[in-house]
């Protein structure tokens, strides 16, 4: 009897557990799971927002249309979209990586708390800012007769040459990638930080008692640990990159050539917002899902496998 | 002598390395703020002097009376606050909802649940607004609060964030409360909640600054000048007061109040926030 009674109070709690869990699932079944499978059945078809004729199907014509070799050439293709992107996460994420990381450990090899955490702080105010006010603050500088050009020509010793930061095309990536990266440059510290304070001091006391320097500390302990740290960063900042839309936004409505600057968001944007071709868009996104989700897989893999025990 | 200037040299190339990093990085903030007071012509003067000739106060009445004189400016940092303090809410409130059901409590499909809520944060936002855009157009609730709130009720990491915490969460606790006689959603509501607060500071203000600093969903859902947020406004007058750099960096700055606000006063669950993407790899 006092067993069935129990049992009756694990099913009702049992159900209440699940009442508990409902919403989300409605929400991420109505706001993730349909928009994506959405995003791909759109993707076959030719879907423009404005016209009342339903839509044709393409087959795999839009991807055909993306991929299609004789339309690399134009300079707003997907093509140059996928190089945009590509060169602009590379161009920032490794930056990224490798000066948070030195950073990080600078940092950490301070005595006082309190500059380290002035430090932390300090490089975190950049993050606090929105996308569209780092890019505005930023736009200033690189005018042509802004901080950007009267410092880089004081440093380089070439008076009164304008770099050209929002209209060369070399230069426009180089200035995304500054703004970007000085956004989220004390973020990635704080992570590295975070993993570095994780690695127990007896290890490093142990190598000090064992004759090591610093350097063979840092190559042969520190990185090795800090590994599936260096993998979590590098694969977000490489997602947070691939996802970039609002410096490239702004740098293009005020003015800036587009085609070095089209990354995939923005060639979304633009095509299925703007000009209304919701299929050729659909394709688009779900080309960059592919690349996000092959991203993460990896990102499982490696993490899994590199699970260190202290 | 030697030994000790074998530790400074080293100890010199660091500390230059974290000047030069700080000097990066707060550089341009003092520069808004100082050229927020400056007249144009005194910020693209060469040399660039830091300290303003005077206050040009007038930057900040244009920078909140808008292009056209309408005072669109307090509406639209309205419409961000808002928008933002909806979204810190409901994503906390959903996101502990879920979380104590999956952590708490066994019932069939659970890990087949939260692995699915799990799988959606590899489906980023930018592949879905196409959809969504129909969807929104579809419900006719394009220039609403709805549609700009509606995508973004509750997240994926912050259902994972509440699970985590509150799996240590000590059940003795939650079965105590039931042998008093207190109903389930009442534990959850004066039990569990009250004891997660920093994960819900944490939780709240990262939520919050995903749609202070949202400029593409806003982009696509609002199209009228009202119910434009505070991204587009800046945006906009930075494109049509283009060659007006004090007013652009006045409203930048006004618009940069609130999180910076935020920051002074909850340092600890910023700066901890961000470390708690750590505890993902376990």
């Amino acid at each position: 009897m006092g067993l069935k009674k129990y049992r009756g109070i694990e099913r009702k709690q049992a159900r209440w557990g699940f009442i508990f869990v409902v919403p989300s699932m409605l929400f991420f079944s109505l706001f993730s799971f349909y928009p994506i499978i959405n995003a791909i059945y759109t993707s076959f078809f030719d879907k423009r927002a404005l016209s009342k004729a339903p839509p044709k199907f393409l087959g795999l014509g839009n991807y055909i249309r993306l991929f299609d070799p004789a339309r690399a050439a134009s300079s707003l293709s997907f093509y140059n979209s996928l190089r945009a992107t590509l060169v602009f996460t590379l161009g920032t994420f490794i930056p990224l990586l490798i000066l948070s990381l030195m950073i990080a450990v600078f940092i950490s090899n301070l005595s006082s708390n309190r500059t380290k955490k002035f430090l932390q702080i300090s490089y975190y105010c950049p993050a606090i800012l929105s996308s569209v006010v780092a890019a505005t603050i930023w736009m200033i500088i690189f005018d042509p007769r802004g901080l950007g050009n009267q410092w880089i020509n004081a440093l380089l010793g070439t008076p009164g040459v304008d770099q050209g930061w929002l209209v060369d095309p070399v230069m426009e990536q180089v200035s995304t990638m500054v703004i970007y990266f000085w956004k989220y440059i004390g973020y990635f510290v704080i992570l590295f930080i975070t993993g570095l304070a994780s690695i127990p001091p007896t290890i490093y006391e142990a190598a000090t008692i064992d004759g090591a320097t610093k350097w063979q500390v840092f190559w042969r302990i520190t990185l090795p640990l800090l590994k599936p740290t260096v993998v979590l960063v590098s694969v977000m900042a490489m997602l947070q990159c691939l996802k970039t839309f609002s410096t490239q936004y702004m740098l293009y409505s005020n003015g800036a050539p587009r085609a070095p600057i089209n990354v995939i968001t923005f060639n979304i944007y633009v095509t299925g917002i703007q000009q209304q071709y919701l299929g050729r868009a659909s394709a688009m996104s779900v080309v960059l899902f592919i690349m996000m989700l092959l991203l993460t897989l990896l990102q499982f893999k490696t993490t899994k496998s590199e699970n260190v025990d202290y | 002598m030697q030994i000790e200037r074998k530790i400074t040299l080293p100890k010199i190339g660091m500390s230059l390395v974290l000047l030069a990093m700080l000097f990066f990085t707060l550089m341009p903030i003092v520069f808004m703020i100082s050229a927020s007071f400056m007249t144009s012509r005194q910020i693209l003067r060469m040399p660039f002097s830091w300290i303003p000739e005077g206050f040009a106060w007038e930057n900040f009445t244009k920078a909140i009376q808008g292009n056209d004189q309408t005072y669109i400016f307090v509406r639209n940092i309205s419409n961000s606050l808002i928008v933002s303090t909806t979204v810190a809410v409901t994503t906390v409130l959903i996101a502990s909802l879920t979380g104590y059901g999956l952590a708490k409590f066994r019932f069939r499909g659970r890990t087949t649940i939260f692995m699915m809520i799990m799988a959606t944060m590899m489906i980023p936002f930018e592949a879905i607004m196409i959809p969504l855009y129909m969807v929104i157009m579809m419900l006719r609730i394009q220039n609403s609060y709805v549609g700009l709130i509606l995508p973004f009720l509750v997240s994926a990491f912050g259902v994972f964030q509440m699970k985590q915490y509150l799996t240590t969460f000590p059940t003795e606790f939650i079965d105590a409360a039931r042998v008093d006689g207190m109903g389930e959603f009442g534990i959850y509501l004066r039990i569990v909640l009250p004891n997660c607060k920093p994960v819900i500071a944490t939780l709240a203000i990262l939520s919050f600054r995903s749609q202070w600093d949202n400029l593409l969903w806003p982009l696509l859902v609002s199209q009228s000048d009202k119910m434009k947020t505070i991204p587009q406004y800046i945006s906009n007058f930075a494109l049509e007061r283009s060659t007006d750099e004090g007013a652009m960096m006045a409203a930048a700055l006004l618009a940069s109040i609130p999180m910076f606000l935020l920051f002074m006063s909850l340092t600890k669950y910023f700066i901890g926030g961000s470390a708690v993407y750590e505890s993902r790899k376990g």
